[in-house]
């Protein structure tokens, strides 16, 4: 069965973050409520035109109706408390368009809120450990638990299928952070070398540290409202033109037998055929790295390269910001600009698609894909494509 | 020496598996109607949806798929042991079933590395699976 979603109906017409920091000292209902807060005001808008919040996390959060009740929210008429982590991180932001677009809601603020570094961090070696998915059981006991083990388990699939080196890894982690480096919201703001990343300790082999993104606390919030109404608010609306999520193969879902494929090719397709155009129209794109891998794979999966493409597309400079034909991660990613779980890949977009992005700026910025984990750990991804009108 | 802290707790359907494993048997869940080999174990079979799901006793043999060796440990339980090496091991039964589980051989790992399972009893109730080089592969 095809899946058809409503074809730029709805539009991102506002954005909000708190400060990116290893210490908010604040609870993250109150990042939350900031980011929220910032974002229906960058939108032109007030609280009290709230009327769904949409959030996701791993037991980790503030969840929606307490957030909406703190804010002085009388009526929600939509909501959305999504359990997982990054392989949600964009279809919320989708199922908040399908919201606006049916009429259920008339404004919808996506968040993520999260202290990962002082609070609850995601390697489980914080006082307070975050409760497993169903599957931590068949890993327990090896220590397979950290995502970080699982996908370098992935990568090193890819290695041995298209002679992918640490060098190759290594050229993404140096790409993220030169675009951190005049992203005044990134954590990471001082140059990486190859050679840095080469001495770089093992955290476990084949990623080093610099593989593996940062740990941060912080908030992001995007504001969701239908296409008509975003044609009056004050900047130019970010239209969601095509999103599909799902997808489904995983370490414990039979059906898979190499670790090398890209499990983002299960919903590109969808995604393009919803958007209605194909990775050659895409002129920018926000990936969500968790880790180098992730990025290298996404590259594959949404059709920028061929499987075992990307080191020699990504030597010839072609994700640069300022010089590729296909800009990648232009704030610097998870792995530079801060862990807020994928959110601050769509505020990312939504600044470029207005021309806001200040040093940042890239050219052609008229139409970006931005997605979420791209199907490890749950099994699932989600990605956008999204568009300036 | 068996550290408890790592021993997971089971449900309802995986109690069985633990329990064997910790008895020093690797069981897989076949399907009695379509034959299908299903893990981890689960309530019903993905293939042909049928709940006839009976647990048997595997051949334990495999080959590695995958391979990472962890510097860091993720539970206090394996701070004597970094680093160590997570093989990801597709089974003889079927060949998109991946089970991780710690590579005991001191051996050069590879893709295609033949290895046996090795259960380990954690507590009474909940064993877990090492794998070690098969020696008598050819």
């Amino acid at each position: 069965m095809t899946s058809q979603f409503p074809r730029s109906q709805a539009a991102i017409v506002g954005i909000g973050c708190t400060e990116f920091s290893k210490n908010s000292g604040v609870s993250t209902f109150a990042l939350a409520a900031r980011a929220v807060k910032a974002a229906v005001q960058d939108a032109g808008l007030h609280v009290r035109d709230i009327d769904g919040l949409a959030t996701f996390g791993i037991s980790d959060s503030v969840s929606p109706n307490l957030l909406a009740q703190a804010l002085g929210i009388q009526s929600m008429n939509w909501y959305l408390d999504q359990y997982f982590g990054g392989s949600v991180s964009v279809s919320v932001v989708a199922q908040a368009a399908l919201a606006v677009s049916a009429g259920v809601a008339d404004c919808v603020v996506c968040y993520r809120a999260l202290n990962g570094r002082s609070e609850v961090r995601m390697n489980g070696s914080s006082d307070r450990p975050m409760k497993g998915p169903w599957d931590i059981q068949f890993k327990l006991s090896t220590g397979y638990i950290a995502p970080a083990a699982e996908i370098a388990m992935a990568a090193r699939a890819h290695m041995l299928r298209y002679g992918t080196t640490s060098e190759d890894l290594g050229r993404l982690a140096v790409l993220s952070r030169n675009h951190a480096l005049d992203n005044e919201r990134a954590m990471m703001r001082t140059p990486l070398t190859l050679d840095d990343y080469l001495q770089s300790r093992w955290i476990v082999e084949p990623f080093r540290l610099f593989d593996c993104c940062l740990e941060t606390d912080g908030a992001v919030a995007v504001a969701v409202v239908n296409a008509e109404r975003a044609k009056d608010l004050p900047h130019r609306p970010a239209l969601v033109q095509g999103a599909a999520w799902g997808g489904g193969v995983n370490i414990v879902n039979n059906g898979q037998t190499d670790l090398a494929d890209s499990p983002a090719k299960l919903i590109s397709e969808r995604l393009y055929d919803n958007a209605g155009l194909g990775p050659a129209d895409i002129e920018f794109a926000e990936l969500y790295d968790c880790f180098t891998y992730t990025l290298l794979s996404q590259i594959e999966g949404y059709g920028f390269a061929e499987p075992g493409g990307v080191p020699a597309k990504l030597a010839d400079g072609a994700f640069d910001r300022a010089t590729g034909s296909l800009p990648v991660n232009t704030h610097g990613g998870l792995l530079s600009e801060g862990y807020l779980h994928g959110l601050n890949h769509v505020y990312e977009a939504v600044e470029q698609i207005r021309g806001d992005a200040g040093v940042r700026q890239i050219d052609r910025h008229d139409v970006g894909l931005v997605a979420g984990q791209l199907g490890y750990l749950s099994g699932y991804s989600s990605a956008l494509v999204l568009a300036g009108t | 020496m068996t550290d408890v802290s790592l021993a997971p707790v089971p449900d309802r359907d995986s109690e069985h598996y633990f329990a064997a494993l910790a008895q020093g048997r690797l069981e897989i869940q076949q399907c009695g109607d379509c034959g299908h080999w299903t893990w981890p174990p689960r309530p019903i079979c993905s293939f042909c949806q049928s709940d006839n799901l009976v647990a048997k006793p595997a051949a334990g043999t495999g080959e590695v798929h995958s391979w990472v060796v962890a510097h860091r440990p993720a539970l206090p339980g394996l701070v004597s042991l970094v680093p160590y090496t997570i093989a990801l091991v597709r089974i003889d039964e079927q060949d998109d079933i991946l089970i991780p589980g710690r590579l005991v051989s001191d051996v050069e790992v590879r893709q295609g590395l033949r290895v046996r399972a090795v259960p380990r009893k954690l507590t009474d109730d909940v064993g877990e699976v090492l794998w070690e080089a098969d020696e008598t592969a050819t």
